[in-house]
């Protein structure tokens, strides 16, 4: 006979759930406003969406550091909170992009900003709990929402996009639940803490001995999901033609917001069998980091398009940062985060400012949206669009005192202090490769002469862009000031937490 | 005034900002007034500057990151002292004798804010203060290049910026890993090059560390073979952009090794004293070599540049008070010289609108000002005695004899071999009959082109007549440098090879 189950509230602890289900609640409101009155303006949904995330952001400043909850399924330690942060942050910036001067037509649904929040929601999840279900759902509920806010981008390249990311994503999906069998099997536990301290008992000796191949399966098949998700070679094929499809704004933030998720995950996982002493895992992320961020600098080189060059850059980015994951020291895990709060302003910035220049109906010719032609002589049209975008470039290429420049340093510090020299190396002559794309643009549009069609580079500028925009641009200028705090802060935060 | 340095960077950055306000037309007055004050200014260092200190002086320290170990962090000191005014002053002397006339507001915020990065690195004493403003530096730099250049300007632009942005790359990780070593012997991140100062590194570290920071610097010299982006760059670049280059930014490069590489890695500074000056001869001979087979004129005193820093570079690893402190004063000599001499070409370049000798000849018949000037300038240097670069060179060659006496005559050829390409310039050009008859249309210089050069006229027979006042501050810094770096040293070789100075040298 089944025993009847007494689970008092306070043990639940369901405080730790309350910035998801803020998410989730807002996007229930949002559908049932719809449901009242059809005829109500995107910029309603929007600044409900903002306001929605606000709060959220409150809830999760709220919370106590190495807390668990319902269950002990939730787990809210630094890193979740940091990263629940940047995720919020993020999403702020993003939404009020919608609100182009002209009409777009997926903003024109509230079912958008639903599925946007549920997404949010999905992330949240994803990075407060250490359980590979429930990382597992809260992964797929916000990979699908993400498919379909690329598809309502209505273009049939969005359509190729949101398929092409949704078959990945799925193959992904497939190694990550093969992978946590595989886990589960070993150890039988779902939990990683759990599976840390059976893991390392069988790896001893202690209890019956692990066979190798499971672990080297486990780790290899979580990787593989993992590297579709931070689009590392050779799983990155699907992001730049999905960063083309997406619009602008949804391309920024998937480089960004989906990928500080998959990281946190990452640095659980793959830190856990690292600190376990299964050097290769260590190995195969370096080779992969080194590779990435090399391929995807060459590949950015020949691009013709700026936000296909952005997409290869940004898969660079991430190759930059995979490698501070396989350094796992806490410096090292400070340096992701660090470089992508910094990362996230102006990768943001630069494609709000191609979002800024995208015309309703037709192309710049016929294969590109972006080409670099299309931002030729942008000094004499827009000098202050072109100052701002040219910010970005030299930020993202690492100039001095721009914001990207500090991660980069930090990252490559970490490198040199955990004793990997030649990383250091490695990236600094990868940056050196990336300053010739970034640069180019800047070439384009300073030094060239405007060609027809120039009218496009301002098409769609508005307030609120104009807004984000500027914001993007002082948190990127004026990083020196404010690295100091993040830096402690994330370090203090990251430290509390066993990283 | 004890923050007077960090006057000294900002004024012009915000002057800079505001500039943006200011009027089209009035723009080129606005960019000399402001420059005149930036200069009047580092006039006002030199005066309140005391020569009898041989170590920093009006030092500001503000810590920015602390947990990383980064803090603005200035100070000045003989070395760098003479190279800020002497950044401040071409700048000032390049817009009285610019004659661009299209987007002259974009060019002046653009120098205004280059010679903040200029500034900035010679003052700079922590480590990513200085690599900030030596990367900065580049950006105004392209855009001069980029947007006022010649037909080949954006290639010219880009390869530049490529070339100096790598070496730097690889010197940041030098840097970082300088950092990482502080910090396991003393438990603190610091970045300022005083604390770095102290630490003594074994012999294996600081070759490693030589070698990423000579990647950065060399680069910027240029040093052979990673000179074939200066060519280009100065034959592309407007008058202006031609002046600043080669007057101050080459100099980062030679300062970086004074600043850096001497005092930090003695050992491995006098293991590599055969290479480098190996290198350093290269440049002198080969480069004077393609400098005599130039028919532009502007590319005979780019290659002459590459030659003359080859002197530089071999004086600073002459390891002696007399090389280094003579490598320093032929810096200023250096800058002050070709800037002049750029200045000079241009001013033909606007009448002519060629670059090409053979269009030439016979100038001096038609404007005597200007070939009276160009002579003073070509005199000054080939180094002949009585000028400012008779001075540095002769130093020199003095200190680099104590180390190897077949090397210094070889080096020595620069004199010679400097003769010939620059007196075949003159000869091209000033004299012989006039075969062009565009030549005798030619108008003598403007009073505004003469009084921009005759300071420099005055300055390059001033400091080769009486080198003392700028000599004895830069001599003073050397020798306590080159006192802690005898102290400094591990090896036997290198502690017999820097020479602890020991008299008080007199040049008249």
């Amino acid at each position: 006979m089944l025993q009847p189950i007494n689970v008092s509230l306070e043990s639940l602890n369901l405080i730790t759930l309350a910035p998801m289900l803020i998410a989730i609640a807002g996007g229930l409101i949002i559908l049932i406003i719809d449901l009242i009155n059809e005829k109500l303006h995107k910029s309603l949904y929007v600044m409900l969406t903002l306001l929605i995330l606000f709060i959220d952001f409150g809830a999760v400043l709220g919370l106590n550091v190495n807390e668990r909850g319902f269950f002990d399924v939730m787990m809210i330690d630094g890193i979740s909170i940091i990263s629940q942060l940047m995720v919020i942050a993020g999403s702020m910036l993003f939404i009020p992009l919608a609100l182009t001067s002209k009409r777009f037509h997926e903003f024109e649904y509230p079912e958008f900003f639903a599925l946007f929040l549920f997404m949010i929601a999905g992330f949240q999840f994803m990075v407060a709990s250490d359980n590979l279900i429930l990382i597992f759902v809260g992964l797929e509920t916000a990979s699908l929402s993400l498919y379909t806010l690329i598809a309502l981008h209505n273009r049939s390249n969005s359509y190729e996009a949101a398929v092409k990311y949704f078959t990945m994503g799925a193959l992904a999906a497939g190694f990550f639940a093969m992978g946590s069998a595989v886990v589960y099997a070993m150890t039988g536990s779902i939990e990683l803490y759990q599976v840390a301290e059976v893991l390392a008992a069988r790896m001893s000796g202690a209890i019956e001995p692990v066979p190798v191949i499971a672990v080297l399966g486990s780790s290899i098949l979580l990787m593989v999901a993992f590297a579709f998700k931070l689009s590392l070679f050779p799983f990155h094929t699907w992001a730049p033609d999905v960063y083309e499809g997406a619009s602008a704004p949804l391309a920024g933030y998937m480089s960004v917001v989906p990928k500080i998720a998959a990281f946190v995950v990452s640095i659980r996982i793959f830190g856990m069998y690292i600190d376990l002493g299964v050097e290769w895992v260590r190995d195969i992320i370096l080779v992969l980091a080194v590779l990435t961020m090399t391929l995807a600098n060459v590949m950015a080189l020949v691009q013709q398009d700026v936000k296909r060059m952005l997409a290869y850059s940004s898969i660079s980015h991430a190759g930059f940062i995979v490698a501070a994951l396989a350094l796992d020291t806490t410096e090292g895990n400070t340096a992701i985060f660090l470089y992508y709060a910094l990362f996230m302003f102006t990768n943001l910035g630069a494609f709000a400012m191609l979002w800024i220049s995208r015309h309703k109906v037709r192309r710049f010719n016929n294969r590109y949206d972006h080409p670099y032609e299309k931002f030729a002589g942008m000094i004499k049209i827009v000098p202050m669009g072109a100052v701002v975008m040219g910010l970005f470039m030299l930020s993202l290429a690492g100039v001095p005192p721009f914001s990207v420049f500090w991660g980069k340093i930090y990252v490559m510090q970490a490198a040199v202090n955990a004793g990997y020299i030649w990383l250091a190396i490695v990236m600094g002559l990868n940056s050196a490769i990336a300053a010739y794309y970034y640069l180019k643009l800047v070439v384009y549009m300073f030094l060239k002469e405007p060609v027809k069609d120039v009218d496009t580079v301002y098409y769609n500028i508005s307030k609120p862009l104009m807004a984000i925009i500027g914001l993007a641009t002082v948190a990127t200028v004026a990083a020196i000031f404010y690295v100091q705090p993040l830096i402690s802060y994330l370090y203090y935060m990251i430290s509390a937490s066993g990283y | 005034m004890e923050n007077i340095l960090s006057i000294l960077v900002f004024f012009p950055a915000v002057a800079g900002l505001l500039g943006f306000v200011v009027d089209k037309k009035s723009a080129r007055a606005y960019g000399i007034t402001v420059a005149a004050i930036e200069f009047l200014l580092s006039l006002w260092l030199w005066f309140s500057f005391d020569s009898a200190n041989a170590g920093m002086q009006f030092v500001e320290m503000i810590p920015l990151i602390p947990d990383f170990g980064v803090s603005y962090y200035l100070g000045v000191d003989g070395i760098s002292l003479f190279i800020v005014i002497m950044a401040t002053l071409m700048t000032l002397i390049g817009m009285m004798s610019m004659s661009i006339k299209e987007n002259v507001k974009n060019m002046i915020v653009t120098l205004l804010f280059l010679e903040m990065t200029m500034v900035g690195v010679f003052v700079a004493l922590d480590a990513i203060i200085f690599y900030l403003f030596w990367e900065l530096s580049l950006v105004p730099m392209l855009y001069i290049v980029g947007a006022w250049g010649g037909p080949l300007r954006v290639y010219a632009a880009i390869k530049f910026f490529l070339y100096t942005f790598a070496g730097s790359l690889i010197m940041l990780v030098g840097l970082l890993f300088m950092a990482y070593v502080y910090h396991n012997l003393t438990g603190v991140w610091s970045f300022a090059i005083t604390d770095w100062y102290a630490m003594v590194l074994p012999v294996n570290y600081q070759l490693w560390l030589f070698a990423a920071f000579f990647i950065g610097f060399a680069i910027k010299v240029p040093m052979f073979p990673f000179h074939t982006w200066l060519p280009y760059a100065h034959g592309q670049a407007p008058t202006i952009g031609s002046v600043i280059l080669a007057a101050v930014l080459l100099k980062m490069g030679t300062y970086g090794f004074v600043r850096f590489s001497l005092p930090m890695f003695p050992d491995a500074s006098v293991m590599a004293i055969t290479p480098i000056a190996f290198i350093s001869i290269i440049m002198i001979i080969y480069t004077a070599m393609v400098a005599y087979a130039q028919k532009d004129i502007k590319q005979v005193i780019a290659y002459s540049s590459v030659s003359h820093m080859g002197i530089i570079m071999l004086g600073l690893f002459a390891m002696n008070a007399e090389g280094i402190s003579g490598s320093v004063f032929q810096m200023l000599a250096h800058g002050i010289v070709s800037g002049a001499l750029f200045m000079l070409v241009g001013m033909i370049y606007d009448r002519m609108h060629t670059k090409e000798m053979s269009k030439f000849g016979g100038i001096a018949a038609v404007m005597p000002k200007y070939a009276v000037i160009f002579g003073i300038m070509t005199m000054a240097s080939v180094g002949l005695p009585l000028t400012m670069g008779f001075v540095g060179e002769f130093l020199v060659l003095l200190g680099f004899y104590e180390i190897s006496p077949i090397m210094t005559i070889l080096a020595g050829t620069s004199i010679i071999l400097g003769a010939v390409y620059m007196l075949s310039v003159l000869k091209k050009t000033f004299f012989g009959p006039i075969t062009n008859e565009a030549v005798k249309k030619l108008k003598d210089l403007t009073p505004l082109e003469t009084w921009s050069l005759v300071p420099l006229v005055l300055i390059v027979i001033w400091l080769g007549v009486y080198p003392k006042p700028v000599l004895e501050p830069i001599d003073n810094s050397v020798k306590a440098m080159l006192t802690f770096m005898h102290e400094k040293a591990i090896t036997p070789e290198a502690k017999e090879i820097i020479k602890v100075p020991q008299t008080i040298m007199e040049v008249k």
